[in-house]
This record gives C-alpha cells, structure tokens and sequence, in this order.
C-alpha cells in the first residue's frame, strides 16, 4: 500500500504540464462547438461607463482615442464597436486620433467598415435597437491619425489639440474646413472622451497629463491585466467608467443591446479561467503532497 | 564646461516646464509649446537612433556567423522591408488620376431617372452607392454577389432624383479610392453647370475629389476609374505595407499575444504555490478575483461577483494608491534632483 503510494507521489512530482497546455487548449476549442450561454450581468463599473455615454446628445462631440495594437483586438474591438454603435445611433460626432504607431491600418479598416459603414447589417435579426447610419468623412467623424511623443502629444491635444496635429486631419483636409472642429481647441472642448487603450500610453497618461486641466468627462476600456491599474482612477472619479477586458465588454455589448464577440467569447473565458483555477490548486495540491512525503521520509516512516 | 552647459539647460527647461501649469501668459505658452514640438520630435528622431542601433547590433553578429544569427537577418531584412513599403513611392512625379465622369445623351423633361454606368480598368473592383452594400463593377449577372468572380457585364444601374455618393474601390485596402456625388436634377438639363464642376474635378488629386456633377433624367453619366496602387506607411496606407501589416505583423503580434493563455496557466501550475501566510493570502484573493470576473463565478455563487468587487474596490485601490503616491513622490524628487543638477546620471560617466 505504502509503496503504491509512493508511485503515485512520485508520478505527480514529475507532472508532465502539457498536459496543462492540452487542457486550456480543450478549454478555448470546446466553447465553440458548445457553448454555454451563462447569463452576463453588467457590474456598477460598466453600467457607469454606459450611462456617462448614454447621457450624451445629437450634436455633441466626442473624442475617440484607440490607442492598441492587433494582439489586443479581442479584448478590445468588442467594446469599441458597442460604444460606437452607442455613439452613432445618438448620432454624436466622433473625433478619431491615436497614439500607437502600431494602430492607424487597423483603425482606418476599422473606419470603413464600421464608422463609414453600418455595425448593424441588414436582416440582423439578432439586434432590435436603433439601427446606426453610416457616418461621413470629416462630416460626422474626423480621423486626425497618429501622433508620436507619446504624453508629449497627449499633453498637446490637452492644451492644443490643432498644433498637435498641425491643424489638419490624417486625409490632409485643414481643421478649419471641417465643420465638427469647430470651437475645438483642446481636449477641454469634448463633451466626452473614450479611450480604448491597451497598454502605454494610454488611460493612465490621458488621466495625468489631461484629465486635471480641465475635469475632463473621461470613460475607457482596456485589457483585463490593466484593471486594477485603473480602478483606483475610477474610484476616485477621475474616470467616469471602466471596462476591463472581454468579461466586462460582454456586459458592455448587453446593456447596447448589441451581441458580439465578446459575449461569444465569454464562455472561453469561463472555462480558461476554471483551467487556471485548477492549475493553481493542482500545483499546490502536488506541492503539499511532495512536503509532507519528504517529512514523512525524514522521519523515518516509510 | 561640458557638463555645466547641459546641466543649466536640464535646469531652465524643468523649471520651466513646471511653471507652465502656473503661467496662462500667452508668450509663455509658444515657448512651452515649441520645447513640446522638441520633445516630439525627439521622440521621433528615436525610431531613426533605434534603427541605426539595431543595424550596428545586430550586422557584426551576422558577419561573425555568431548564435542564432540567422534569426538576426531575418529582422534585418524585415525592417528594411517594412521600411521600403513604408516610403511613398507612387508619388514619385506627382499623384496619378484615378478616374474621371463623362455625361452624354438628352436630357428628358420632366422627372425621371439618369442612367450611371460605370468603365473600370480594374476587373475586380467594388462600387458602393448610397453606402449600400458593394457590388461588382463588372459582374456575371448578379452584381450583389461579390464572392463570385468578376464577369464581363459593365455594371449600369438606375438612379431617381436626388443626390447620390458613388465610391468605387478595390475589394482590398491600399489603393486609390474614386469617389464622386452625382444629383439627379428632377426638372432642367444642367450640361453648362456641369461643364464647370468638371473643371474642377480635374484641378484636384482623383482620390480626393468629391464634388456634385449634376445630371438630368435620361441622361447618363459614366463613371471610368484606374484606381491606382498606393506606397507608403500614411494615411492612406499603401498596399504592399497593408499586406505585410495584415499578413505579418498582424498574426505575429495576435499570436504572441494569445500564447500568454497557455503561459499562464503553465505558470500558475508551476509557481504560484502558498509557501507562507503572505502567499496563501494573494492566492486566495488571485482565485476569488477570477472566479468572480467571469459568469461562471457568478452562476456558482452570486456572492463571487461581490467579494471580487470588494477587492478591487477596496484592497486593490488602497494599495495601487499607495504604490502611485510614492512613485510620484519619488519622481518628485528625482525630477528636483535633475533641475538643481544633483542628480547627473543622465548626462553620462564624462
């Protein structure tokens, strides 16, 4: 008995872990053929981020920072097509810059697709909202493009946002000639900016180069590994809402109404998260069981 | 002498730079936003010091044969690569036309509908009218359905009074777009008024022509395009760097990204083990965070969802601002130390 035991310890010592890998691999795999649809329900974070967007009117504008790269899409591309969904059906004029080197291709795709065309497609059966219209080029949204200098530039846009992008937008049309630009002479002048950041510069640098200057009315979304950087920013009101990665996006996408990949990949996440739970309580599991046969050895026991 | 004089400029620009936020004066302001200009460029001029830097670390080790320095040329010739897909090479000599309008045939009296056809160059290309779906310029039959090859019917189609914005484009990005607004006058023929906005079409770059060409019921305007290949790393960006953008950087940098799954749970097996009190308590709280993030958590207990709220909210923000207020504290004082010019690490071992 005693040296079954034994086997079986030793066995467990030398745990081959990927078997680990073949298990989160089973975890990512197994959801889209079986999905298990568990409810969402928003928490106070993101029902916040959507009733500061939500409280906005026909006619104002909104900057839109995206400030990522493509390795961070599928946490954050959900919550930029729910917001934008949001903001275009309460017809809000989007101003559109980044501070990514990585983002302008995958931005101006983006903006084809989803700013100059329709998120909501027709015969989308799934979505009973208002439909969004596609919007027009320097006529509902401007895209100013990328910046380098990073809090250099984003200190800029804060005290003036024409100088930083010497006054005209990535397509070369002057600032002055587009209407939406108008009065807008630094980010003071939004009533509202979102910020889709996936790391540095991003949230964090909006919030201490820009936000103090003028009170800003600030929300943003980011990866899941930057949430608790940025709640201390939100408790203490200098973000007004946060969405932090592909759980709190799926939320997101409920209270637009509007589901995407993010709710789909919700059930990724379960079950990646139960893998690495189980993993943690394996490992210690192996652990223990290897301290206590070494006392046991040591004293003689076996 | 050789230190002194960075010394007094690390001196008068942070105290400067500090003052800003005291200072509304206009004069003030220029020069804080000329030495901002500086720092961007700066910032820029370090893509160029880290290219050269990555060329003479990199070039030696090729040359010597040394570990792995097949990987090194690897990254050399992609940087050079992207750099060349990076350069505007198309406008070279000027930007080439990507298309034009001709309207022919009498006018009708009376309201009715303009015929737009469309002459393109480029079998394969799209036109999106009224920001309707795409269909083909040249099409076998269905024009709406664009996952069937291009076939050898123009594209024509009907268009009633009023105005309408035309784009024809290539189903890929990094080409010259065409873009025109036709109205469809319901009553006179307007040739003459037409005749001048023609004029001015031709005075401005295709891509970025977006002027009213109005036309009459029964009359029909043709649209030609040669939508041409664009170069270069701007906005618009050109083909060959979208291409290695989508079909390079983009998975490279998607994968990485998602390898961070498998590490992390290679890790959490491997490591993360309550050895003492202070490591049994991050586990705990780590395994409580998780669990309660995701719906899972949630459909288990509905207590989950909170006691992570409670962390975050609660030990989380307590310590995260703890740790912020003492790192800017401690930039505080560093930034002291540089102005008044005791601390000069910066400047070198010299």
């Amino acid at each position: 008995m005693a040296a079954e035991q034994k086997d079986w310890l030793q066995k467990l010592q030398t745990f081959d872990r990927r078997w680990i890998f073949l298990a989160m691999g089973v975890a990512i795999i197994a959801p889209l053929f079986a999905p298990l649809n568990l409810p969402v329900a928003p928490s106070a974070m993101v029902k916040s981020a959507y009733y500061t967007v939500e409280d906005l009117k026909e006619g104002d504008r909104v900057l839109l920072s995206l400030d990522m790269d493509p390795a961070s899409t599928p946490e954050l591309e959900p919550y930029y097509r729910a917001v934008l969904l949001q903001l275009k059906r309460k017809k809000v004029k989007i101003v559109i810059a980044t501070t990514w080197y990585a983002a302008p291709p995958l931005v101006e795709r983006w903006l084809s697709s989803t700013v100059e065309g329709r998120i909501i497609k027709q015969g989308d059966s799934s979505y009973h909202g208002i439909p969004d219209d596609p919007y027009v080029k320097n006529e509902d949204y401007v895209w100013l493009g990328f910046r380098e200098g990073r809090e250099a530039t984003i200190n800029g846009m804060a005290t003036d946002i024409r100088g930083t992008f010497d006054n005209q937008a990535a397509d070369g049309t002057p600032l002055d000639d587009i209407e939406i630009m108008n009065g807008i002479e630094s980010l003071a002048d939004f009533d509202l900016i979102v910020m889709v950041s996936a790391g540095y510069p991003g949230i964090k640098e909006y919030i201490q180069q820009a936000q103090g200057r003028g009170n800003l009315r600030m929300v943003g979304a980011c990866t899941a590994v930057s949430v608790p950087e940025y709640t201390p920013y939100y408790n203490s009101g200098q973000l007004l809402g946060l969405v932090g990665g592909m759980s709190k996006a799926a939320e997101y996408e409920k209270l637009v109404g509007k589901i995407g990949t993010a709710t789909q990949g919700t059930d990724v996440l379960n079950l990646g998260h139960v893998v690495v739970i189980s993993a943690i309580l394996f490992g210690n599991f192996i652990f223990f069981a290897g301290q206590r046969r070494r006392r046991t050895l040591r004293s003689g026991k076996v | 002498m050789k230190s002194t004089i960075p010394l007094v400029i690390g001196c008068f620009v942070g105290w400067f730079a500090f003052g800003e936020l005291y200072v509304p004066h206009e004069d003030y302001r220029w020069v804080f936003e000329f030495l901002r200009d500086q720092a961007q460029i700066l910032a820029a001029m370090a893509f160029i010091l880290g290219g050269i830097n990555v060329i003479q670390v990199n070039y030696p080790k090729i040359r010597r044969r040394e570990a792995d320095w097949q990987y090194k040329v690897v990254l050399l010739v992609g940087a050079v690569a992207m750099g060349t897909a990076g350069l505007r090479w198309h406008a070279l000599g000027g930007e080439a036309d990507s298309g034009s309008m001709a309207v022919s045939g009498t006018a009708a009296v009376g309201t009715g509908y303009a015929t737009l056809a469309f002459d393109s160059a480029d079998r394969d290309a799209l036109v999106i009218i009224d920001g309707a779906p795409p269909v083909r310029a040249w099409h076998s039959g269905n024009p709406s359905d664009i996952t069937k090859p291009p076939g050898d019917q123009a594209l024509s189609v009907q268009l009633r009074p009023g105005e309408h914005v035309i784009t024809v484009r290539k189903p890929v990005e990094g080409y010259a777009k065409h873009e025109v607004s036709i109205l469809v006058a319901d009553n006179e023929p307007t040739s003459a008024k037409y005749e001048i906005l023609k004029r001015w079409v031709e005075l401005l770059p295709a891509a970025a022509a977006v002027l009213p060409i109005n036309v009459a019921p029964g009359q029909v305007v043709t649209v030609s395009t040669d939508l041409v290949m664009y170069w270069g790393a701007g906005s618009p960006h050109g083909r060959v760097f979208t291409w290695m953008y989508d079909h390079i950087f983009f998975p490279c940098n998607a994968t990485m990204f998602a390898l961070l799954a498998f590490f992390i749970a290679s890790a959490a097996f491997r490591a993360f083990r309550a050895r003492n009190t202070e490591s049994a308590l991050l586990l705990g709280a780590a395994i409580l965070v998780m669990i309660g993030l995701v719906p899972i958590g949630r459909a288990m207990s509905p207590i989950f969802p909170e006691i992570e709220e409670w962390i975050m909210d609660t030990l989380n923000t307590t310590g995260r601002r703890a740790i912020m207020m003492g790192a800017a504290l401690g930039a505080i004082a560093t930034g002291l130390r540089v102005i008044l010019g005791i601390e000069r690490s910066h400047l070198g071992s010299d």
